[in-house]
């Protein structure tokens, strides 16, 4: 049996050029920095305003639904978030229904606490400042059980220690003590909250996403059943901008934006090679 | 049989292999360097495993995989399947021991049963936990074809619950609260507390541009679910109509994959991040 010739190995030069100028688009702002201008969107400063309006003292419950395979994109939002809350003097209170993301979570808040403690010289104290009530089982029961009786729901903290021991946690029993509900979801956990939670108990719910489900979320803002968005990496660089800190979000929408105009031009030329090629009468 | 092709195969695959060797060297020498060679105050470079072995040595780890992952990016390889294989395997092995059962079992179940602190905890446990309990344990006869209709009773009462509370809620949430949304802007408009000039700006801001927007979600609503609609040729005025449809879909689609590249390229900063920061430690 005469064996099949070999094809001769093709090397699409094409693929390796696009490789190339991507790998370019997000290194070199990380080598030249090139301040790209972006103003925050409406959708991420209705988030920040309704967190602004808060006292001091307040609950803000943040729901870290996400794990690390999205981290690029939702943990820039966890720390601004926290930032926000550590500055108004506002107590966020963590949790998650994403348990691959349990130690993640806990290095945000223990990496924000000791950051926000230098920029504002204050010290944030765990149970008392802010507080990590860490992961259970349920998602939309939960959220409901949360609702009757959040001290139920969470007889501990992530820490074991007893929740209706903790000074963060003195005036809180249900969800409707929150004064701000913000979802951080890979998923589709936002949905569960506003189901579950906001319309049925009537607190205000933010929600940050990855920008694969950001477009799912407007018809909910323009509802109103969610007060403000934070879609991918952009969102994140808005709340930081708001914030006026700066953070992995600002840092990463420079690379962001030059691997756009990439993209954009890539696409114009690509469609511009097919009109060519139309014109002259090709087939492909 | 070789032939001269086969020779040139063999010959591309030593070089891969000697690349290989060179970069895995380059890795391991650059790692060494970024993680435990410092600086001191006097300039002179010595060697430390610093404060957080592990950390340093996870870094590398995570460092090399996410440098293997990429590596897909010139072909298909032995070193990406086995990191692909390990990715499934650590994720799995880690649900299921870590989350499984120190997340959920051991503080939900195995805790309240046989650590209880008091015999009041254990009899509450006894009264309130004992049947999910029994109707979770039930769920496993699904492994057997001659006990598996047991689990029947399991599942009866996850659809019974779950349907009595979703679909009131979710057809509130997510149908009602919707279709309120779609038409408030008219209700604005028509019985709004403000009645500002015709033809005015504040009439063009605050009346006719919500009632277009209004009109343009309903117009793009109906045209989409037309163009579904099967039960009835679409001709003339229809094919229009549901043209029209292909047109509002074709902008959601653009508007997805716009959200989805920005999502993806956003992964691809994350990375680049990590590799700058922790595994090279650039400063900032």
């Amino acid at each position: 049996m005469s064996s099949l010739p070999l094809q001769p190995r093709r090397i699409d030069l094409s693929r390796w050029v696009i490789y190339g100028l991507v790998c370019l688009a997000v290194l070199l702002p990380y080598v030249i920095y090139v301040e790209m201008p972006f103003t925050p969107s409406k959708e991420a400063k209705g988030l920040y305003d309704q967190l602004e309006a808060l006292k001091k003292g307040d609950h803000v419950l943040l729901a870290f639904d996400f794990d690390p395979a999205s981290q690029a994109e939702l943990r820039p939002m966890g720390r601004a978030l926290l930032l926000h809350c550590f500055r108004k003097g506002v107590i966020p209170v963590v949790m998650t229904f994403w348990p691959n993301g349990l130690n993640m979570d806990k290095e945000i808040i223990e990496k924000t606490a000791p950051e926000a403690g230098k920029m504002w010289s204050r010290e944030f104290k765990n149970g008392r400042d802010y507080v990590f009530l860490g992961f259970r089982p349920g998602d939309t029961s939960f959220i409901l059980l949360m609702g009757e009786n959040l001290k139920t729901a969470f007889d501990k903290d992530y820490y074991q220690n007893p929740t209706q021991k903790l000074p963060g946690l003195t005036d809180v029993n249900t969800l409707k003590d929150m004064k701000l509900v913000v979802d951080l979801a890979a998923g589709a956990t936002v949905q569960a909250w506003i189901a579950w939670g906001s319309d049925r108990f009537g607190f205000p719910l933010g929600a940050g996403t990855t920008a694969v489900s950001a477009p799912d979320m407007y018809p909910f803002l323009q509802s109103r059943q969610v007060v403000g968005l934070l879609g991918g990496l952009r969102g994140a660089a808005d709340y930081e901008v708001l914030l006026n800190v700066n953070g992995d979000g600002r840092l990463g929408m420079q690379a962001q934006s030059f691997t756009h105009l990439l993209l954009v031009g890539l696409i114009l030329f690509a469609n511009v090679v097919v009109f060519i090629r139309w014109i002259r009468g090709g087939k492909d | 049989m070789t032939t001269p092709q086969n020779k040139s195969n063999k010959k591309t695959s030593s070089v891969e292999m000697a690349v290989l060797a060179i970069l895995a060297v380059v890795f391991l020498v650059v790692s060494l360097l970024a993680q435990f060679i410092v600086k001191d105050a006097d300039g002179h470079y010595y060697f430390t495993t610093g404060a957080d072995l592990r950390g340093s040595l996870g870094v590398i780890l995570a460092a090399g995989l996410t440098l293997v992952m990429y590596s897909f990016l010139y072909r298909d390889n032995a070193l990406f399947k086995i990191a692909e294989n390990l990715y499934v395997g650590v994720a799995l092995g880690y649900m299921v021991i870590t989350i499984t059962w120190r997340e959920a079992l051991r503080p939900e179940v195995y805790d309240k049963f046989f650590n209880a602190p008091t015999w009041g905890a254990f009899r509450e446990a006894l009264l309130y936990r004992s049947v999910p309990v029994i109707l979770g344990v039930l769920l496993i006869t699904r492994l057997s074809r001659k006990h598996g209709w047991i689990s029947r009773y399991s599942y009866a009462l996850i659809i019974g619950y779950g349907a009595g509370v979703g679909i009131p809620l979710t057809t509130h949430s997510f149908i009602l609260k919707q279709l309120y949304a779609g038409v408030a802007p008219l209700q604005d408009a028509i019985v709004g507390k403000t009645s500002p000039a015709l033809f005015s700006w504040p009439w063009f801001a605050d009346v006719a541009y919500p009632v277009f927007l209004t009109a343009l979600v309903v117009v793009g609503t109906v045209a989409v679910l037309f163009y579904f609609f099967y039960s009835i040729e679409h001709k003339r005025t229809g094919r229009t109509f549901s043209q029209v449809g292909i047109f509002f879909l074709m902008v959601s689609f653009g508007a997805s994959f716009g959200y989805t590249v920005m999502g993806r390229v956003s992964l691809l900063i994350g990375r680049v991040q990590f590799l700058l920061y922790e595994w090279l430690k650039i400063p900032k």
